[in-house]
């Protein structure tokens, strides 16, 4: 204490320390205008991290599949949209110099039957290679080898719920075939609903699957491959299907989902309502406070403080203001991350959107004192005397 | 007879009240020279506050010229009008205006560095020197709003000595003071009106201030009625 006093003193000028006491000083205005900044970082944060889970559903497939480049019919928009190709390309692709591996995949809609006899809608999965191609990544009980076996499915433990409690080795039907649970991954969860992993004999089985057909051809190329390259010359011998690389199905299937589901205005509006709350209580508070201290600003002002002095003194306000809120709203923010980990509820903050946030919410908390601002460089010197 | 310090030509001031326009301040010469305890003394409403702040270049005249020195104070700005201020006037007001957040000597150093910049030792020897000056350097480190109201208003006076001013203006600074605490306060004043460098220009409405003018200036409706130095008999009434 005594040496934070002593740093204070001979580095801190006089101007910023008193900016500093006079916060400490109005402790319950101080709290009201960090309450704002903590409304905007966690109200905008939380929004965004619910956001960003749903973007990881919508294209959970795709970003976990391993591959460099995907081959699906024309014109896709959207992973679930693809139509079906045949599966004999990956023959063809096979052959081709720098392929370490090509697999099909076959997806699609079925129903699961519960126990008591309710349909539940899923989504099959069907791989050839688990370990290749799409396997699921995470697993609760059992692993990959649930997909080698004749039957064997999983299902992920965030919907045992929903499918009425399923247990490990019993049969269930799904589109009227037997299958048996082998394996409960750990929150693999898509868009469109529950994600089932098998086998890719089983999984034609129940999405009925016309022969020789499949949804899209997964390829990994070997190290130091030029890539585009390599989608060039597929496009070349498949001029009938779309060849993209892994993030931009990705992207486009995000794209998609936001312009046609309403998920971006919905969520935007919302963000915008959490930084606005924030927003007006910083305005208020901060406002307020210079209202208060209308004699003190006029005094310094007929001491010799000039306006740019006053304007230093109220921004740095809001600056210390600004980061104690953030750093209190992150840590509320981070209780909410981690306490959803794992929940049915989608929520994923990717780090780089943390510096923006932070960036974001400083612009905000300053915007928030604009007025303050203001109101505190037109005090008059004069007002002291009357 | 030394050089004025300060010297106003002409100066007038109008305000609007209400609907019309006032002549608050009629046109007034005046010069304040150092040395001298100058006191301003009229009724409540006369025109006092607005002279003072005037001559301290917080409010703007309608009209007439200022000199500090020999330099006129002419069309400045904003920014040019508060270092003029910060160089040459120390202000003590009716209550003492501390900063409530700040300590006693804290209190001091604002009004040296309230343009930014760090705070020197020998600054902060200086304010803790005129603290002890006023008997007060035990509460250097005391909130301000701890003290009591005397003792307030003598840190405001060591706050008006900081950046040492040309010229102090005080404002009725006794008017809110027991009379215990207001002879302090006169005493001290009286004190600092003698340093050769310095000029004490206080505004009041108590004639028991009056024996302690050097120089008594009466103010009526905006207009000066008596000046003691234009007079043969001094400064009686
Ligand atoms: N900002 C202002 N606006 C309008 N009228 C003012 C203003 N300041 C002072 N006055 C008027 O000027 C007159 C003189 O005021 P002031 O200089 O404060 O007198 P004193 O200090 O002698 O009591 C008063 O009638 C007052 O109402
Ligand atoms: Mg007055």
């Amino acid at each position: 204490m005594q040496g934070m006093r002593r740093f204070l003193k001979r580095w801190c000028p006089m101007r910023s320390l008193a900016a500093l006491k006079m916060l400490l000083h109005d402790r319950s205005t101080t709290a009201g205008s960090v309450l704002g900044v903590v409304a905007i970082v966690f109200l905008v944060g939380q929004q965004l991290s619910v956001l960003f889970g749903l973007f990881n559903y919508m294209s959970v497939l795709v970003d976990h599949s391993g591959a460099d480049i995907w081959v699906c019919t024309q014109n896709i928009q959207n992973i679930n949209g693809a139509g079906f190709m045949p599966v004999r390309y990956v023959d063809r692709i096979s052959g081709l110099p720098d392929v370490e591996w090509v697999e099909p995949l076959v997806f699609g809609s079925a129903s699961f039957r519960t126990r008591e006899g309710q349909y539940q809608p899923v989504q099959v999965v069907g791989l050839r290679n688990p370990r290749q191609a799409c396997g699921p990544w995470r697993f609760y009980q059992g692993a990959q080898d649930a997909l080698f076996d004749y039957e064997g499915i999983t299902l992920d433990r965030l919907d045992l719920n929903v499918l009425g409690s399923p247990q490990m080795n019993h049969f269930y039907e799904i589109g009227d075939i037997r299958t048996k649970v082998l394996g409960i991954t750990q929150s693999i969860r898509g868009f469109a609903g529950t994600l089932v992993f098998t086998n890719m004999v089983k999984a034609k089985e129940i999405l009925k699957t016309p022969a020789g057909r499949c949804k899209a051809i997964l390829i990994k190329v070997k190290p130091d491959t030029d890539i585009s390259a390599m989608i060039g010359v597929l496009q070349k011998m498949f001029p009938r299907n779309e060849v993209l690389t892994t993030a931009d199905l990705s992207r486009r299937t995000r794209a998609y989902y936001i312009k046609n589901t309403g998920i971006g205005g919905s969520f935007g509006f919302s963000t915008l309502i959490g930084a606005l709350v924030g927003i007006i209580i910083i305005m208020l508070t901060m406002y307020t406070s210079v209202l208060n201290r209308t004699k003190e600003f006029a005094v310094l002002r007929a001491l010799g403080a000039r306006k740019i002095d006053i304007l230093i003194v109220v921004a740095s306000q809001s600056l210390i203001i600004a980061a104690i809120g953030i750093f209190i709203g992150f840590l509320f923010l981070a209780l909410f991350l981690a306490g959803t980990l794992d929940s049915v509820l989608p929520s994923y903050m990717p780090t780089w959107i943390l510096f923006y946030h932070a960036g974001f919410t400083l612009i905000m908390a300053m915007l928030g004192s604009i007025l303050a601002m203001r109101r505190a460089i037109k005090i008059e010197p004069a007002t002291v005397f009357r | 007879m030394s050089e004025a310090i300060l010297k106003l030509e002409g100066i007038a001031r109008d305000f609007y009240d209400g609907r019309e326009l006032r002549r608050v301040l009629k046109k007034t010469d005046l010069e304040i020279y150092p040395a001298e305890f100058t006191v301003i003394a009229g009724p409540s409403g006369s025109g006092k506050t607005t002279l003072m702040t005037i001559i301290g270049l917080v409010l703007q005249p309608s009209e007439g010229t200022i000199y500090i020195g020999d330099k006129k104070v002419a069309a400045y700005s904003d920014t040019e009008l508060a270092n003029l201020r910060m160089r040459n006037f120390g202000f003590v007001f009716q209550q003492a205006e501390l900063i409530p957040a700040l300590s006693v000597v804290e209190n001091l150093l604002i009004a040296a560095g309230v343009q930014g910049g760090s705070i020197s030792s020998v600054l902060r020897e200086k304010s803790l020197a005129l603290l002890e000056g006023f008997g007060l350097k035990q509460y250097s480190h005391v909130k301000a709003q701890k003290l009591s109201t005397g003792q307030k208003q003598r840190v405001a006076i060591g706050r008006s000595l900081i950046n040492d001013p040309k010229v102090l203006l005080c404002d009725e600074p006794t008017s809110a003071l027991d009379s215990e605490s207001s002879t302090i306060v006169l005493d001290t004043l009286k004190r600092l009106s003698k340093d050769s460098s310095r000029g004490v220009v206080m505004v009041t409405h108590d004639p028991r201030v009056f024996p302690y003018a050097d120089r008594l200036i009466k103010l009526e409706d905006g207009g000066i009625t008596y000046d003691s130095r234009n007079s043969t008999e001094g400064g009686t009434q």
